[in-house]
Parts: C-alpha cells; structure tokens; sequence
C-alpha cells in the first residue's frame, strides 16, 4: 500500500465526519428557520479588514493552544487503551493550585515561569496518578475513577479558590486567586506578528503556543521513537502480546496516566500565563472534555490533533458572532458533538477499509495465484522468490529418514 | 476430472462422468462445475470440479490455503462464484445466503464451535430455528425432534445438559445435531478432528458411518491423510486453488497422497541421532500455579531440560500445559516451586528479565501473545526484544535496524510478505508464525518455549519450522514443546511428559510410543505403570 493511499485512508474518516457533520447541522439550522449557508458564512468568514483578519486568527490560536494541549493529554492514554475522562479535573486542580503557587513566589522571570509550569504539571500528574494507582492495585476501571475524581477536582477547586487560595478582596463580584506578578507571566508573539508585516491585533496571541509545540513534537518522538512508546502503543494494540513480551503492564498504566495528567496540567497555563494572571470562577472550563472529542477527530496524532484543535477554535470563534445573525451560539455545540458522534463511526470505516486494503496487499504478495500460468493476479506476475502459496519448494528431507516415518 | 500437474505416480483417477448422475443413474448430492472464485488480485479457486455421491464420505484434502476454505463458502452460500455451476441432487442452484443452502439441505459445521455455554443443549440446537405453536416457543416438539435425532444416529445427546459441561467430543455432536435439526441431508465437516484426541476421532467417525448408514452425505474437509484414508469413501484432491484430481482411499497410499497434495515430497518431524548435552537449561521444582480461586492448574511438576534437548508435553488441551508455559515465562506467578534458569534462581524474575536472560517463547495464540495485527512487520520485529539491538539504541528505537533485520528475516525464514512496512495481518498464519519463529531465533536463546508451533500452518511452513527446531536444538538450544499434534511431538521430542490435569503423570520414551498410547495416558485411559 502505497504511502499516499495511507494518508488518504488516515484523512477519510475525519473529513467524512466533517462533511456528515456540516450536513446534519444545516438540517437543523433550517429547521429552526434559519439559513444554515448565512451560519457557513459566519463560521468561515474571518473579518472585512486586514487587521480584523489578524484579529481573528489569534483568538483561534489563543483558543487552540489549550485545546490541543487537552487533545495530546487525552490521545497519550488512548494510546494506550486508557480513557481519560479526568483531564478536565487535573487541568483545573493543575491551574488553581499553579496560579496560587505562582503569586505565592517572587523569582527571577523565566525561573518563575518555569516554577509555575512544573508545578501545574506535578498537580495533574498527581490527580491521573490517583486513577492508576486504582486501577493498578485495586482494578478499578479508569473510566469510572477518573469521572468520579473530576468531581472532587471541582469540588476541590471551589473550596480552595474561596477558603485559603482566596486572592481577591472580599465581596468582590469574582472570586479569584491573588495575581501572578509581571515575572511569572509568559511573553506573548504579538511582535512575531507585526513583524511578519500584519496589522497589531487587539489581543496578543499566547506565547504558550511555543510550548504546546514543543511539547507536541516531544509527545510525538516519545510515542513513536522510543522504546517507552514502544511498549505504550503495543500495549494499546494488544495488551496480551505486550505482556508476553515483556512489557510489565501495571507500570505502563501507571506511567503512561502521569505522563497524560503531566501534559494535562498545562492545559489551563496559555490562559493563566497568557491573559487572565488569576484562575477564578470565570476560568475557562469544559476544555477537558473537549479534550476527548479532539483527540477523536485528529485520531490520536499530534499533527492530527493540531489540525482539529484549529477546527474547533474556529467554530467556538464563531459562536458569539452567530448571534448577530440571529443562530443560536449552540449550534456551535451541535456541529461539534455531531463531528464526534460522526467521527467514532467514520474512524472506524477507515479502519476497516484500512486493513482490509492491507490484507488485500498482502494477499496479492502471497495468496494463491495458481502457478500453472493463466488467471495470476493483475499486475503481478510470479517471480522467482516470491513465488505461490503451498510449500512445495521447501523439501527439507532428512538424510537417512525413511520417508515413511508419519505413520 | 481436471488432472492438472500431479507427480507422475500419481494415483489414478476415477469417478463420476459428466451428466450430474453416477453409473448407477441416481443423481449426484453435490455437483460443482468449473468454478472460479476470484477476490481482487487473487483467484482463490479455479475451475474446481467435485462430485460427491448420495450416502457417501467425501474427503477433500489440501493444504492451509490451497483453497478449502473458500470452496466450502461457496458451497455453503456464504458467498457466490464468479463462475461455475453448483448442482445439488441433480438440480442446479444458486445461493445467495447460507440460508438459501440450509433450504437446500446442505448445513455446516464449522472448526470453532458456535455454541453458547450457557445454554443446554436443547436450547443451543434450536437456537435460530426455535419451533412455536401459537406464538410460544414449543419446547416439547423440538425435544421430541431432537431425541429422534440422537437416537436414528447415535449422537448420544442429553436434552438437558448444559454445553459448558460437555467435552469438545460432545460439542461437535451437537454442532453436528445442530446442522441435522435444520433438515440437512449433506453436512460440511471442516476440519473436525483437529480438535480431537484420538479416541474423540474414533468415535466421531463411528457416528460418521451412522450417518452415511441413514443415507446422508458428509463432505469431510481435512489435511490428516491417514485420518481421510480411513474415513473417506472417495477423495478429492486440492491444491493451489484447483482440484488435482480423485483419489480411491482403498488403493492410494498416505504417502502418494501427500504429495499429489503438496506437489512434492513429504517432510516429517522425525529428529535426528540425540543431540542432548549435560548442561541443564531449564529446572523446574515443585512448581504449582494456582487460579484465583486456589485450585491448582499446575500441581507440583517437577521438569529438567537440557541444552539440545526437546522435552515434548503432550496433554489433551486444557490440562495445564498453557499455564505451565506461561509459569516458566514469568507470565502467571508460581505459589510454589522454583524455577531455575541455568544457575539463577529466576522464580521472581519479570517476563523481561527472563526473556533477556535468554527465553524465547512461541505463544499457543500468535494473535493473542504473538503478535500486533495491526502493526507492521518491523514493529513486530521489536516485539519482545525492546531492549536488545538491532532493534534499539539506547532509549530510541531504531527504525532502520528494525527493517534490515525484518528483512533479513524475511529472506532467511521464507516469511512471504510484500514488504517489512506490511501489517502483519495482511500476512498468512504460516508467514506470520515463520515470522515469529525467526524474531525468537535472532535473539539466539538459551530457551525456546513452543507452544503448538505449527498449529494452523500449511505443510511448507510446518516442515521449515521443524527443520529451525531441530537445526536449533543440534546448537545447543533446549526446546520445551507443547502440541496437539502427536506425531510432531513423538517425532521431535528427546523426552515426552504426559500433562494431565496439571500433573505430569507420565513419561515415555518417544521412540517407541504410538500416538494411540499417548492418547490412552493424555485421557487418563492409561496409568504410568509400565510406562518408559
């Protein structure tokens, strides 16, 4: 199977979801009595004037960033066969308990930033350990474990956020974690912008975009060049030839949720760092779960999951707009479920075609084209080497065996 | 009849004349004429031609992959040829389902059983054609039904008891039931007795002749040549997609089968002059494995294996054999015993340490333990030996290792594959095993753990892989070996242990034991006295 049929098959399933999607969602654009073509129009178009264009690309990569980070954390455990649902728990406890450690400390700039992301890293890590740790010693199932815990991460989250990490003054409208100081913030990329010749947008775009980058490129070499991904992905693919192999499976779960809760961690950091210096009740929630459904559409590859953290920032860019066109913003939230829904079922078509086309390739290398000439398969006359199915080339006889030993 | 290119022995060739009838004028059960079936890039069979008379055994012998399979679906309606014609009692048919040929009074009964355990046997035999008077299912009536059935063809069936608790002798006669409740007037049999030790097949062939007595037609698909010779009342040869032609059991010898099968001469296990040493590879002490429920599924086996010594383990399945393996390669915890790997006491040791200390392992399951389907080749190359070059470099993987070394395995074990970026599952069960054959061999072992290892492969790739044992067992490699097939363990084995019920009962001396003996102490027929 040629390389470029590879990647048509990977792209098949996520495209054809996409259009299923777009589909179901104008159906239920008209019916409501809207022009569903007017909501194309508003999700694709990105502004009249140069500078409302810029505008509009850095708040999607401001919004891609955390979703990609949340897609990677999610895909390394389902790398593995692991379903992490607790992401949006161990971004959230990560960001508090991050935001209050980095007000808490004054260091040097590029220490404190550091300290801060180190910090929100040990905390998701810790919370995704919890649910190994289950899972390892007591069997329980980290689908159950880790939806359980998000609701003591929030619970969490609230008590700490309004008793000891409390940070803003009493009464005020919002509840919010004292500030991080100018040296514990991450510089933003709105200079590599304008240097690039393009209007100065009114936001600045999140400088924790060259970290998610990094981290994604380093995910991506772990995963497929190392031995530890190695085992990680074998163990996914079969857990039973993992552990004949050798691969000491309790040990993979519990190293592979840390290193999923580690990445999730930095979830809530381009926001934290980025904007918003505070984590309070007004943080921007729900990007564990939207997590999941990325990692879905990117198919657990990191430039996948870039490329669908892109599509999903595009759609949540467009959702106040659609209100001016009188859309409801949910249907935003429709397109999106509907791609998920859309996607496990056309992921799994590409699968299917994917191996049957394997087999296929496979049966024409080896399969039984007959040998005495005529109706050989297409394209592929019998060579020396590669020669038809049977074994009558391999006579092995045994010096001095009578032929007859088989009774 | 189609003789395409047998050896020039071949046994002669008779049988029916065209017309869709025999001599005698009645019509011919089953008739199948020129047909092709091709699948994209593969023609899987060409110009088959079978005929098979009312009220006899028909054997049809092939190897794995000369297109057995793919015949018996299109007989069976499981899908249609693109050529040909099927007749069945003189009329010609087409089927578009199976269940088109279940009307027709042809049913099937597959190599794995499709039973549901926890249902009785009444309850599995009527599953999908429940009889009902008014609605409600009329369990009387389908008793009534099957009680006549066992009793018209001895089958021996208890109504009531649950299938969980029956023997695999007993499954495939309510498989067979199954298929003779559905009004079956011709039954496909495939592969029947590979599951079976040889008392089971014995008996099975007696309700063989049962049905053959009441006038029905079994169409027996099998690669065993002595087993066909005995059962058969004609046989049809395959190989490469085509009948080669007819055989009369009476007058053709297993060996001119064979190779009117193969195309060539026939390979055996049979090992050459003992090549043991002193050296002692593998010791095992006491060593018990419990389930969790404290029953012992392996009970105190006491095993020594030397270097270019293969010690067989013969067992009907399910007798602890596999966890016997899966104790020694650190898979399953012992609760008692130790474990000795040349001086280090490896009792405790993890299944990595074990396997770098230099264990390698030929799972019973390929699919299970053996392999990632859905991984390519090279990456199954790395399976089991992540730690050790060529595969790796430090902590990376090294990809270009992995390929070159896949290929050379490739070329050096006859793996048949377009390339080491295939997905292993595209590849044959033969390739796949030649494949994890040559991986477990690269790491040269000190210790080779074969479970069945040349279950499900095709007579090529089984003489390959016996020759590797046997080249490998003359350096110096001590080979435990657990197989179903009794002639490859007597033929290969230096030492033959009996496993019954998680104890070794017996050892016999595989030079002189006949499969039927080592059938009789595998039951339990036979006891240790008086054993070698």
């Amino acid at each position: 199977m040629s390389a470029l049929r590879r990647a048509g098959l990977a792209l098949l399933g996520p495209l054809l979801a996409l259009v299923v999607a777009l589909v179901i969602s104008g159906i239920v654009i008209a019916s409501i009595g809207e022009d569903p073509f007017t909501a194309l129009e508003v999700i694709t178009n990105l502004g009249e004037t140069p500078a409302a264009e810029v505008q509009s690309i850095v708040v999607i990569l401001n919004r891609a960033v955390p979703l990609f980070l949340a897609g990677l954390a999610v895909s390394i455990a389902f790398r593995m066969g692991l379903f992490n649902i607790g992401v949006e728990g161990q971004y959230r406890l990560a960001t508090i308990l991050a935001a209050a450690a980095g007000a808490a400390v004054n260091l040097p700039a590029p220490l404190h930033v550091l300290f801060i992301i180190v910090v929100a890293m040990a905390v998701g890590a810790v919370w995704a350990g919890v649910v190994a740790v289950l899972k390892v010693t007591r069997g329980v199932s980290e689908v159950i474990s880790s939806i359980m815990l998000n609701f003591v991460a929030l619970g969490l989250a609230g008590y700490l956020l309004t008793g000891p990490l409390r940070g803003s003054a009493e009464g005020a409208g919002i509840v919010t974690t004292a500030e991080i100081p100018e040296s514990g913030r991450f510089p933003d990329l709105t200079g590599v912008l304008t240097g690039m010749g393009l209007a100065e947008p009114r936001s600045e775009l999140f400088g924790f975009l060259v970290v998610a980058v990094v981290v994604g490129v380093l995910v991506s070499v772990v995963l497929s060049r190392t031995r530890f991904g190695f085992d990680l992905r074998a163990t996914g693919l079969s857990p039973s030839a993992a552990t004949a192999s050798g691969v000491d499976t309790r040990r993979m779960v519990i190293s592979t949720m840390l290193l999923s809760g580690a990445v999730a961690g930095l979830i809530g950091l381009p926001d934290l760092l980025g904007a918003d210096y505070e984590y309070g009740t007004e943080f921007t929630a729900g990007l564990g779960f939207l997590g999941i459904a990325v990692a879905l559409l990117g198919r657990n590859s990191p430039l996948g999951i870039a490329l669908a953290a892109l599509l999903f920032a595009v759609l949540d860019r467009a959702a106040p707009l659609l209100q001016f066109e009188d859309i409801p913003a949910s249907v935003v939230t429709i397109i999106q479920g509907t791609i998920v829904l859309a996607v496990v079922v056309a992921n799994e078509i590409a699968r299917r075609l994917a191996r049957r086309s394997a087999e296929r390739a496979g049966a024409r290398a080896t399969g039984s084209p007959p040998d005495g000439g005529g109706g050989g398969g297409p394209g592929t006359p019998p060579t020396p080497d590669v020669g038809p199915d049977g074994g009558h080339r391999t006579y092995t006889g045994v010096p001095g065996e009578p032929e007859g030993a088989r009774p | 009849m189609a003789t395409a290119g047998g050896p020039p022995d071949r046994p002669r060739h008779h049988g029916a004349d065209d017309g869709g009838s025999d001599p005698g004028g009645t019509p011919l059960a089953v008739e199948l004429r020129g047909i092709t079936k091709r699948f994209p890039g593969v023609v899987a069979n060409r110009d088959i031609e079978l005929s098979v008379r009312r009220g006899e055994v028909h054997a049809i012998v092939g190897e794995n992959g000369a297109g057995k399979s793919t015949l018996m679906k299109t007989l069976y309606g499981m899908h249609r040829p693109d050529e040909g014609t099927i007749g069945v009692d003189g009329r010609e048919v087409v089927f578009r389902s199976p269940a088109d040929a279940i009307a027709a009074g042809i049913g099937m009964v597959h190599q794995h059983f499709m039973l549901a355990d926890n249902f009785t046997v009444l309850e599995n035999i009527v599953l999908g054609s429940e009889p009902t008077r008014g609605g409600r299912l009329d369990m009387v009536e389908a008793r009534r039904r099957i009680n006549d059935i066992s009793a018209r063809y001895s089958l021996g069936l208890e109504p009531d008891a649950l299938v969980e608790d029956l023997g695999v002798g007993d499954r495939q006669r309510v498989e067979i039931a199954k298929v003779l409740y559905r009004g079956a007037r011709t039954l496909i049999l495939d592969e029947p007795t590979a599951v079976l030790v040889p008392q089971e097949v014995d008996e099975l062939f007696r309700n063989l002749a049962e049905l053959k007595r009441e006038g029905l037609t079994v169409i027996f698909i099998s690669h065993k040549l002595d087993e066909v010779r005995r059962v058969a009342d004609s046989i049809t040869v395959i190989r490469r997609g085509t009948t080669v032609g007819t055989a009369d059991p009476r007058t053709t010898t297993v060996k001119q089968l064979a190779e009117l099968m193969v195309g060539a001469q026939l390979p055996t296990p049979a090992t050459r002059e003992s090549t043991v040493r002193d050296t002692v590879v593998l010791r095992l002490e006491g060593v018990t494995v419990r389930d969790a429920g404290g029953r012992d599924l392996v009970d105190a086996v006491d095993l020594t294996v030397r270097q270019g010594e293969v010690v067989g383990i013969a067992g009907v399945e399910g007798n602890g054999q596999a966890e016997l393996i899966d104790a020694i390669m650190g898979l399953r915890a012992l609760s008692a015993g130790t474990l000795t790997l040349g001086t280090d006491d490896v009792s405790t040791w993890s299944t990595r340490a074990r396997r770098e200390a230099g264990v390698g392992l030929i799972p019973e399951d390929r699919h299970r333990q053996g392999m990632l389907l859905e991984a390519p080749l090279w990456e199954n190359r790395i399976l089991g030996h992540q730690t050790r070059p060529p595969a790796v470099k430090g902590p990376f993987i090294d990809r270009r290792g992995a390929r070159a070394d896949t290929e050379r395995i490739m070329r050096e074990y006859d793996v048949r594959a377009p390339g080491p970026d295939t997905l292993a599952v595209a590849l044959s069960g033969g390739n796949q095993q030649k494949l994890i054959v040559g991986r477990e061999m690269s790491a040269s072992p000190r210790l080779l753990l074969a479970a069945h290892p040349t279950r499900g492969v095709d007579v090529g790739a089984q003489a390959v892989i016996w020759e590797l044992l046997k080249d490998a067992r003359a350096e110096g490699l001590g080979i435990v070996l657990v197989s179903a097939d009794l002639d490859e363990l007597i033929g290969l084995s230096d030492t033959l242990h009996v496993m019954l019920r998680g104890r070794l009962v017996a050892t016999v001396d595989p030079g002189t034991v006949t499969p039927e003996e080592l059938g009789g102490y595998m039951t339990g027929a036979r006891t240790a006295v008086g054993a070698a």
